[in-house]
């Protein structure tokens, strides 16, 4: 009788935990390394996945690096080039990192919440250590959070000619917004 | 002293032939080096010039519809072999020379500022590296051509021929690429889809045979029609729609802010016709399914 009084509360337990665990198809990320010398370089995609952990701050997103958005047709094909992004072999960009002091939010409460997320961001294959300061947003049960970041590309193994000659920003700007 | 100018003529006409000579040979060589691909002179009137430039993976020709007008640097090797012959003939019709010299002097600019462009696109760093020695004598060849032109106090005529060709070739680059920097995506409305296709049979094609798919459809305008499963539409006024199907895969198409108004009747059990830029799936481990996206959706009317 124990026993099963015990797994039932395992099993309510890990459900409720995965009942904590909301997801989007549809965050917002746009990459933005314009320059005084170029305004081409930006774009966004409106179809990136996330996911939020409200019980352990753990916090999940992943662009298809293809569907990012740009204006310019030469433009969109350098990003997704071998020599930049290289998109045909690795076509997620991906970040996976941890709420610090989630006790700072009551996620049950509306209000507005400025949080620090650490976590390690993929693009290229290639893991980095990023930090980012994110405000996390809650309106009637909804969840908002927005971050803006930079990354440097040359972390990422992205160098060349239009960052050295100051047409593509060094260090482009990240925006990411989302609601779970 | 006639004696002296006669000599002086002489040796003019042997460094007007030399040079012709040079520049002759130099057109068949190669003139610059993008990433181990070589781009000889001829390569222009060939036709193989914006054909290597895709090869070592840069921009295409932005006026492919005027790709006729590169024959005319086959008048290069063509006008030195009859001013060669006029000089030997020591006859005194120099226009040959002067278009030969002109027209290899705008080539070597235009391989040069194209490779200054090949750059950008991260294939190489040094401009001065990547153009061959050949490139070089082409210059002083050209301009030995044209200098040693036997006509005397015509400085002036010299000097325009000699600036004509790199001015013209300048303006035609810069041109070029003005236009490409001003190209914008066409509205997805005007473009014929490349396939329609139903929600449910393309999530089955991309179950199936996932790289088989995604070289098929990515990269191509798509018509996908369905039941729409989700509809999102955002504060910053750009939406999204969604075809899943029951293992959790889904289509999502995302729809710019000028959409808006379009789609904004369209409920979830909807049956819609989405057109859009197919950008292939992708596997999400978040959500443990694969996703396939769309770019630059609209809805088909």
């Amino acid at each position: 009788m124990k026993k099963t009084i015990l797994l039932m509360a395992l099993v309510v337990a890990t459900g409720q935990l995965f009942a904590q665990k909301k997801t989007t198809s549809s965050a917002t990320v746009t990459f933005d390394a314009t320059t005084a010398k170029d305004a081409l370089p930006k774009a966004t995609n409106n179809t990136v996945i996330g996911s939020l952990n409200t019980a352990t701050g753990d916090v999940a997103f992943e662009a298809s690096v293809k569907n990012f958005a740009f204006t310019n047709p030469k433009i969109q094909e350098h990003f997704n080039s071998d020599k930049w992004m290289n998109s045909d072999t690795y076509p997620v960009f991906s970040f996976s990192g941890k709420i610090e002091k989630l006790s700072k939010v009551n996620f049950n409460k509306d209000g507005v919440y400025e949080v620090t997320v650490n976590g390690i961001m993929k693009v290229r294959d290639i893991s980095k250590k990023e930090k980012m300061e994110v405000t996390v947003t809650i309106i009637g049960g909804k969840i908002k959070t927005s971050s803006s970041f930079e990354i440097d590309l040359p972390d990422y193994g992205i160098t060349g000619a239009p960052i050295d000659a100051g047409k593509v920003a060094k260090e482009p700007k990240v925006t990411v917004s989302a609601e779970f | 002293m006639e004696n002296s100018i006669q000599k002086k003529w002489e040796t003019k006409k042997w460094l007007h032939i030399i040079f012709g000579i040079g520049l002759l040979i130099t057109f068949f060589f190669p003139w610059v080096n993008w990433d181990e691909i070589a781009v000889y002179g001829f390569d222009m009137p060939m036709g193989n010039f914006f054909k290597k430039s895709v090869a070592a993976f840069g921009p295409v020709n932005p006026f492919p519809q005027l790709n006729f007008t590169f024959y005319i640097f086959w008048l290069i090797p063509v006008l030195i072999v009859v001013a060669i012959f006029i000089s030997l003939k020591n006859k005194k019709n120099n226009l040959p020379a002067f278009i030969a010299g002109t027209l290899s002097l705008a080539l070597v600019c235009v391989f040069y500022l194209f490779t200054k462009i090949i750059i950008s696109f991260g294939i190489g760093s040094n401009v001065f590296q990547m153009l061959q020695i050949s490139s070089y004598i082409t210059v002083v060849t050209a301009l030995g051509l044209i200098l040693t032109v036997p006509v005397t106090k015509q400085w002036f005529k010299k000097i325009g021929w000699l600036l004509l060709g790199p001015v013209l070739a300048f303006s035609a680059l810069k041109f070029g690429e003005k236009k490409v920097r001003a190209e914008t995506y066409k509205t997805t409305d005007n473009v014929t889809a490349d396939y329609t296709i139903s929600s449910t049979e393309m999530l089955r094609e991309f179950a199936n045979a996932d790289s088989l798919a995604n070289s098929k459809y990515r990269e191509k305008i798509i018509l996908v029609y369905g039941n729409a499963s989700q509809v999102e539409r955002k504060s910053d006024s750009t939406a999204t729609i969604r075809f899943d199907d029951p293992n959790g895969s889904y289509i999502v198409f995302s729809f710019e802010k000028d959409q808006y108004k379009v789609i904004q009747n369209i409920k979830p059990g909807d049956v819609v016709s989405l057109k859009g830029s197919c950008s292939g799936s992708i596997y999400s481990e978040i959500l443990g399914t694969t996703q396939i996206s769309f770019k630059r959706a609209t809805i088909n009317k």
